[in-house]
């Protein structure tokens, strides 16, 4: 992309504002009120935060604390259990539902376009549904008594009732259950427009060098689609690492911490105890977790990626 | 490979068939296990909606019956009566109608104006500009919601008002980012023509492009309302009273106010996703057609 | 009266790779007044850049640009008395033609009788009344263009600004908008400026033509003068297809040494590149000049050579052979009836009185 070089840039005067204004102040008219709210509504509270993890915060007023937010954080058992809680589910979830996702477009991709659109939509349909009406229904599914829809299939088998939410040996289990079912269509429309995009040729060519289906998938298919895949593993991760409305919803972070996530830890510090400071520092934290991953996976995935 | 030479050609051509038949037989097989593995796994897929739906027509001995009825054998309209008389769910409803909308209504006009700049004018800074605002998308939510919460409900005195629900959520990154994907697909010769034509620069935004970024308006305002309507956070955070709360934040009431009505909790899940399952399959093509434009990688 | 005039332009583009890349490198020529004057050159020579400038959609870094008698410099387009045809057509999508054709006037805040009329007017010039109540996607490519050019004819501008109009359409349909170009640009008595990469569209239908290459303008010149006396080397390889052959030489008394030949210079001519006398040159010859012995009806003496073709193309009418001087490859370029035949050795006359020399190191014509 290039911009022109204007003369007038080369140095500051009035009439070179003027003219710079002329030339370009409209261009800026466009943006204006965007970026301005912007900056009130995420730029200043980034910078206020930041500040704020180092105060123990008070309404009238605060206390510059140096890092005690984040050395009491690092030493707090808790809050490294939520940080275990975090990376567990965000491992057990996102690699999962992104081989879910691919083999569901593995399978829509050879059928044809009609049969294709009906199963994008009927994958995609629970997606619109919001995280809070998703967890009530589980929660009503997962009910520990035999009313409870996941014990009566499992009755069905023979199999004993579990408590699943309510025990913290499979509350956590139960909540990454949750997201197994339903919830790849986006994913799966990803794929397939991926897929549409690698060239028949590549595939033709394979068939005259007589490639099996799998070493197609294996040689063609997968690393065509790595872009793809990466795009969604940073998302995933960056969205698993943010879970809330589950935990919230169906167990409060409980039972004993087996389902407190960073998230959840933030919303407790912030909103129940009013420790702004503290929490801004765990967000900060989050934050910090968060952006290492998403590089980390990005120079990993991305050094072998075929554009 | 070469091809062998074969003695007799007639066995030969019936061996062929033979293998060609049974390629063939083995194809049909495939795509009729992927179309029972497909149609199960869609099912599958829709047993929460189901068991969602199933469970709030049932009335109170029903939903806690032993054994369980996986379809109620006496449907009854209690647990939506509950709902509307006791919850106050028309007027969530309504809430959450207006909220959504005007949000949606802000959040395009901004996100097109931003987006066209982006992907169509020059202009210094654009680029710089323009990697900041993305970058921002990183950082988890977490990170600016205190002293958002802090500017809106002190600083600017909207705390349990429509204000303060829209206010922080006018703007939204990934919007400015989907609408620059979508115009820069359109052809720049139509802007230079519009200037040779006289036209304003803002009335080629209003005249030229806005008509022809319809369908990517459409996408974007049909993702941003199902967005807004099923956010919960923010508007959990900043209204406390019954008739001000969003649908997403009243539904949490059922399960924390009143004791485990799991009749209610249904039949006011029903209430939050059957217009957005309307909304979906009314615009299904939309919607289909809008997750590649946003995920296109730079 | 609209001339145009460039003094001294230069536009620069700030490449986030390249850094500052210059587009157009002090570009100086007037286009008169009712000429029809053709940018032709290789894609990224700067010839659309310099369209763009002169229809004020980009502003050059310096120089000066007049129309008519005004300097432009820092006029808006839509105040430069110009109308511009583009590549794509540039065709707005949800307006319907006669909307389209409208959209400019209407801006102007042309009265709405005058607009009817001067639509009116274009549509009969282009025989596209019809079709003016269509949307864009319904029409095809060729009618596309002509409402393209009816939507710069209803601004009746002083100069017509065209962009690469014909690339989009199909070989047969070029050709006859090609025609139609032309006698639009008499009827119309105004100033057309007109880009190409093609330089068949830029011989047949320019007055004169400006090659391009590099931002360099290399030549100005009638199509006739550019094809018998390029500037340059580029000049000489870029117009006429195929193109001017080059064969490295050495040039001695008015013996010309090739790497297998000796040819002899016409007298005439000597005089012209004394100051190369012993020097190493490149000789330019065209391939319609390269004529097979026995199509000619005089035994020439001298300037014969006996090589052999390595490839011969029946293009119907005529010929195209290859064979090789040295590491330079030849293309010759005869009537069909000449019959010759590939891998054959044939005797071939080299019409001297039409060479030309360059220097190898400047590229220029000697």
């Amino acid at each position: 992309m290039a911009a022109t070089v204007s003369e007038t840039s080369k140095k500051w005067s009035w009439v070179n504002f003027k003219q710079f204004m002329k030339d370009y102040g409209w261009c800026y008219a466009f943006i204006a009120l965007p970026f301005l709210l912007f900056l009130v509504f995420t730029v200043y509270p980034l910078i206020t935060a930041f500040i704020m993890s180092f105060q123990e915060y008070g309404i009238l007023e605060s206390k510059f604390i140096g890092f005690e937010n984040y050395k009491y954080l690092l030493e707090n058992e808790i809050f490294w259990k939520s940080m275990k809680n975090t990376v567990i589910y965000t491992v057990g979830t996102v690699p999962v539902n992104i081989l879910i996702t691919f083999f569901l477009a593995l399978m829509i991709f050879p059928i044809n376009k009609r049969s294709q659109t009906f199963f994008k939509a009927s994958f995609y349909l629970p997606a619109v549904t919001s995280g809070i009406t998703m967890s009530l229904i589980w929660l009503w599914m997962f009910d520990p008594t035999e009313s409870g829809l996941m014990n009566i299939v499992l009755g069905w088998f023979g199999f004993d009732q579990q408590m699943w939410l309510a025990s913290s040996d499979s509350a956590l289990f139960s909540i990454m259950l949750m997201t197994y079912i339903g919830g790849h269509g986006s994913g799966v429309i990803l794929y397939l427009a991926a897929m549409g995009g690698i060239p028949k040729s590549l595939y033709e060519a394979a068939d005259i060098d007589a490639a099996s289906w799998w070493s197609k998938l294996k040689n063609i298919t997968w690393p065509l689609l790595k872009p793809t895949t990466l795009y969604m593993l940073i998302t995933g991760v960056i969205g698993s690492f943010q879970v809330f409305e589950a935990t919230y919803v169906m167990t409060q972070g409980g039972p004993n911490f087996a389902t407190t996530t960073i998230a959840y830890l933030i919303y407790q510090h912030a909103f129940q105890y009013y420790q702004f400071g503290l929490a801004s520092a765990e967000a900060f934290i989050l934050g910090f977790v968060i952006i290492i991953i998403s590089v980390l996976q990005f120079k990993y995935m991305s050094s072998d990626v075929e554009y | 490979m070469e091809l062998k030479s074969v003695t007799d050609p007639q066995y030969q051509i019936l061996l062929d068939e033979k293998k060609d038949f049974r390629r063939k037989t083995y194809k049909k097989i495939g795509l009729t296990i992927i179309y029972i593995f497909l149609v199960l796994w869609a099912v599958f897929t829709f047993v929460p909606l189901l068991w969602m739906l199933s469970s709030s027509f049932k009335d109170s001995s029903a939903i806690t019956a032993v054994p369980p009825e996986l379809l109620p054998k006496k449907p009854t309209l209690d647990a939506y009566k509950r709902i509307f008389e006791v919850g106050g769910m028309a007027r969530w409803f309504l809430n959450s109608t207006i909220v959504a909308s005007i949000s949606t209504i802000i959040n395009v006009f901004f996100a097109s104006l931003a987006g066209y700049a982006f992907s169509k004018l020059k202009f210094p800074g654009r680029n710089t500009i323009f990697w900041v605002l993305l970058s921002s998308m990183m950082i988890p939510g977490q990170v600016t919601l205190i002293p958002l919460y802090i500017l809106v409900v002190n600083t600017l005195q909207l705390e349990n008002t429509y204000f303060g629900l829209i206010v922080p959520g006018m703007v939204s990154v990934g919007s400015i980012f989907l609408m620059k994907q979508f115009m820069s697909s359109l052809p720049s010769s139509l802007i230079d023509a519009g200037r040779i034509d006289a036209c304003s620069e803002f009335g080629i935004f209003r005249k030229i492009i806005l008509p022809m970024a319809k369908p990517g308006l459409a996408v974007l305002g049909i993702f941003t309302f199902v967005g807004h309507w099923n956010n919960f956070f923010w508007p959990f955070l900043i209204t406390n009273t019954n008739s001000m709360r969003t649908l997403q934040v009243g539904l949490t009431s059922f399960r924390f106010e009143n004791l485990q009505d799991y009749g209610a909790m249904m039949a006011g899940a029903v209430c939050s996703a059957v217009p957005m399952i309307i909304v979906f399959l009314a615009l299904q093509k939309y919607f289909l057609r809008g997750i590649t434009i946003g995920a296109v990688k730079g | 009266m609209a001339e145009v005039k460039f003094v001294n332009v230069i536009k620069e583009f700030e490449d986030e790779k390249k850094g500052k890349v210059r587009a157009v490198n002090n570009a100086n020529f007037v286009v008169k007044d009712k000429e029809f004057l053709v940018f032709v050159g290789p894609s990224g020579c700067g010839k659309t850049t310099s369209l763009r400038m002169i229809a004020g959609l980009e502003r050059q870094s310096s120089g000066d640009i007049f129309i008519g008698n005004r300097l432009v410099n820092k006029v808006h387009p839509k105040d430069r008395d110009i109308a511009m045809v583009f590549q794509d057509y540039a065709l707005y999508p949800h307006m319907t033609i006669k909307e389209n054709l409208a959209f400019g006037l209407k801006n102007l805040k042309t009265p709405k009788a005058e607009i009817e009329a001067k639509i009116k007017e274009a549509a009969a010039i282009l025989s596209i009344e019809n079709l003016l109540d269509r949307k864009p996607r319904e029409l095809s490519g060729g009618q596309k263009q002509r409402i393209a050019v009816g939507r710069a004819i209803v601004r009746n501008p002083s100069v017509f600004l065209f962009d690469e109009p014909l690339s989009n359409l199909d070989a047969k349909l070029r050709v006859q908008m090609r025609v139609e170009l032309s006698e639009l640009h008499k009827r119309l008595g105004a100033t057309v400026i007109y880009v190409t990469h093609d330089q068949v569209e830029a011989m047949t239908l320019g007055q004169r033509i400006v090659v391009m290459n590099g931002g360099e303008i290399q030549q100005i010149a009638s199509p006739e003068e550019l094809y018998e006396n390029p500037n340059n080397m580029f000049v000489a390889g870029f117009i006429g297809s195929p193109p001017m052959n080059f064969i490295k030489a050495r040039l001695d008394g008015n013996q010309l040494m090739t790497a297998d030949y000796t040819l002899t210079v016409p007298v005439g001519l000597l005089d012209k590149y004394k100051a190369y006398q012993k020097e190493e040159v490149v000789l330019g010859i065209r391939p319609e000049d390269i004529i097979s012995l026995n199509l000619l009806n005089h035994q020439p003496n001298h300037n014969v050579i006996e090589p052999t073709l390595k490839v011969v193309e029946h293009l119907g009418a005529e010929l195209l052979f290859y064979f090789n001087i040295g590491e330079d490859q030849v293309t010759g370029r005869v009537g069909a009836d000449a019959k010759l035949k590939s891998l054959s050795k044939v005797k071939l006359y080299i019409n001297m009185e039409k060479m030309h020399l360059f220097d190898p190191n400047t590229q220029e014509r000697i």
